[in-house]
């Protein structure tokens, strides 16, 4: 059991830098998801605490013990990879006692560690299998196996299940959620699917082109997006985002868009930046979750806008609305009346609005700074 | 709209069916053509290929007096199995096929090595240099045998004395032979295709280098090594130039050397040298059988991929 810390990992390859100056703190215990797109340097990330890359810049520290020349093994950490990377010629026995094996630990003790971690993961009866004898789910849980064989004081999980049908991706997702509820290993787990980030996550790190967008609990990064790139990132259908221009109106902000004039407090939106943001330039984007707008009748005041199409997913309805000069996703009732053409108009509550400002930034008070550290959560173990 | 039931009527009926028939008839005749087509073609082949070792099989089985009788006899009317009896007794053959063994079997087994360590180094690790190595031994393929055999006698006779390599030994037969530049390109190719996890699963569960080699990267090449294996045998259990270069006393000859050595000057009994050959191939061809399915593994890389 150990705590990582990363402290200003920069890696470089060639001229491509595909991670900067990231930091992060992961608590004992604590299951943490670095999520984003492909090529974002979340992988690059686990593989430096790995010890499968060298950091050319910055600090990895297990357990509070500096690892960036440490080999990986002695770092005692445990990997389990997007491919499984199971040994093909060795039986699924073989497989987990390969660490041990190395180790040189007395031939029992291998036989009693392999039989225990078999039993946590149901794979008792297929010990003496090959690895092209088993499926898919059966494989990801012998990875698992000789992850946990060894006692590894932190998982390192590098998509362990874009590789499954999307039934047995839910049945595994939860079987994760219970093996880390059992052991309580400190977890780092690398995805580009928000869902298994938002169920599994204490913690969410969002990345963007090698660095760090936010990091807080799965909440928070929902709710409290740091700017345009974690808004729009996470949610399906994502964030709706209107172009407006922002101008102080006695004591509020008025955020005019095509169509939409849109009233904020002071509460929501903060006050001293934005004096200074205004001065130079007051073009701002208006941000609406598909969740939090209200379909009203044409004349009823609101945005007015067009049904495009609508996309029936049995809870859901998606309706595509054209409003405000752009396309607006709306999640509402799947029972909606709302036919395509019908002219209709669009509400919401001005305090469930993000503005954000030319550069990205969310500009709502209770919004976090880009890449800084949310308070650690303490884990439910 | 049709209803239901009637919806299958709608597809043709009969006269489709009829039509397709016919055309599926045409095409089976066409494809009968095509296929007894190629297996002219493919037994033209096989004659082509097989050819010279019914030549060299069928005066063996012949008494010398018959060999050049007209017109020329290609299947013997009695089989004569005194040549092989003279091969055996009246030349040093076994010494020969001792030889031979101990040459190609050396050759093979230290080739194995240093090929599949090669091909390793080559394929997974990072050093300064790799690329432009890899292309000198590479290049080293078009350097034909025949260049380098003057300058490789030289070297090998004029070794000191505590080497135990020099002309007419077993190591200043073999060491030349070993490590073939083929044998490394191979290896790395077969070694790159296997996956990259596998590796760094096996360095993150503690594997030394050595480890990774032995214990994950051999057993998943196995096919590669025995093709290796059998071609390396192959080729030296044949290899002519060296061997006759290198060895001039009768008791350190080769198969191949010592057969050619039986070609007189004035006479010469074909039926004794062609048992000779016949008997040299003889295992090679056993060998080859008993592995070829091998071979066609060996093509499968791929199908070592999870």
């Amino acid at each position: 059991m150990a705590d990582i810390l990363i402290k200003h990992l920069v890696k470089r390859f060639g001229k491509v830098e595909a991670v900067s100056d990231v930091s992060l703190r992961i608590a004992d215990g604590e299951f943490v998801v670095l999520l984003g797109p492909s090529g974002c340097g979340k992988s690059t990330i686990l593989r430096a605490v790995a010890g499968l890359e060298d950091a050319d810049s910055g600090e990895i520290v297990i357990g509070g013990r500096l690892v960036n020349f440490i080999d990986p093994v002695k770092r005692n950490v445990a990997m389990v990879f997007q491919n499984y990377a199971l040994y093909p010629h060795m039986t699924v026995f073989k497989n987990i006692a390969f660490p041990l094996q190395i180790a040189k630990r007395p031939k029992d003790e291998i036989d009693r560690a392999v039989r225990r971690a078999a039993g946590i993961l149901a794979l008792e009866e297929l010990l003496h299998r090959y690895p092209g004898q088993l499926s898919g789910g059966q494989r990801q849980r012998v990875a698992l196996a000789r992850a946990i064989v060894r006692e590894p004081d932190a998982f390192l999980m590098d998509e362990p299940l874009s590789n499954l049908d999307a039934q047995l991706r839910i049945q595994t997702r939860l079987e994760l959620i219970q093996l880390h509820a059992r052991l309580g290993i400190t977890t780092m787990y690398v995805t580009h699917d928000q869902v298994e980030a938002m169920t599994m996550g204490h913690r969410i790190a969002v990345m963007s082109n090698g660095v760090l967008q936010q990091i807080g609990t799965p909440q928070d990064v929902y709710r409290r997006p740091a700017n345009v790139f974690v808004a729009t990132f996470l949610g399906a259908p994502p964030m709706n985002l209107i172009d407006g221009a922002l101008e102080s109106a006695d004591g509020a902000w008025r955020v005019r868009a095509q169509d939409a004039d849109v009233l904020l407090s002071t509460d929501v939106l903060s006050t001293p930046e934005l004096e200074q943001e205004i001065a130079g330039h007051s073009d701002v984007k208006l941000g609406l979750r598909p969740e939090h707008i209200r379909i009203g009748e044409a004349g009823q005041g609101g945005i007015p806008g067009r049904v495009r199409f609508l996309e029936p997913v049995g809870s859901d309805l998606y309706l595509t609305v054209e409003a405000a000069g752009t396309t607006v996703q709306v999640r509402t009732d799947p029972d909606s009346p709302a036919q395509p053409d019908d002219a209709v108009t669009l509400h919401f509550d001005p305090w469930r609005v993000h503005v954000f400002g030319a550069d990205g930034h969310n500009l709502r008070r209770d919004a976090p700074p880009v890449g800084s550290e949310t308070p650690l959560v303490q884990a439910a173990s | 709209m049709a209803a239901p039931g009637a919806a299958l009527d709608d597809f043709g009926g009969a006269e489709a069916h009829a039509d397709y028939a016919g055309a599926a008839r045409r095409n089976r005749g066409f494809r009968a053509g095509k296929s007894v087509a190629s297996y002219l073609v493919l037994v033209l082949f096989a004659l082509i290929a097989v050819g010279p070792f019914v030549y060299l099989l069928s005066p063996s089985l012949r008494q010398s007096y018959e060999l050049f009788t007209y017109p020329p006899q290609w299947i013997p009317h009695t089989v004569y199995w005194g040549n092989f009896g003279r091969v055996l007794h009246e030349t040093s053959y076994y010494r020969w096929g001792l030889n031979t063994f101990i040459f190609a079997t050396a050759v093979t087994l230290i080739t194995l090595v240093l090929d599949t360590l090669a091909g390793y180094a080559f394929a997974r690790l990072r050093f300064a240099g790799r690329t432009a190595l890899f292309a000198l031994v590479i290049s080293t393929l078009m350097i034909p045998t025949a260049a380098i055999i003057a300058p490789l006698y030289i070297m090998i006779s004029r070794l000191p004395a505590w080497t135990h390599a020099g002309v007419n030994t077993y190591l200043g037969l073999i060491l030349p032979m070993v490590c073939s530049p083929l044998g490394v390109f191979m290896m790395r190719q077969f070694i790159s295709t296997l996956p990259e996890g596998l590796v760094e699963a096996a360095r993150l569960d503690g594997a030394s280098e050595f480890q990774i080699f032995r214990r994950i990267v051999l057993p998943l090449i196995k096919p590669a090594i025995v093709v290796l294996g059998i071609f390396t045998f192959m080729m030296q259990w044949v290899n002519f130039l060296w061997p006759l270069v290198i060895t001039t006393t009768d008791s350190m000859k080769t198969l191949t050397v010592g057969v050619a050595s039986l070609q007189g000057q004035f006479v010469t009994d074909w039926g004794v040298i062609s048992a000779a050959a016949v008997m040299t191939m003889a295992p090679v061809i056993v060998v080859f059988l008993i592995f070829q399915r091998w071979f066609v593994q060996a093509s499968m890389a791929g199908a070592l991929k999870q």
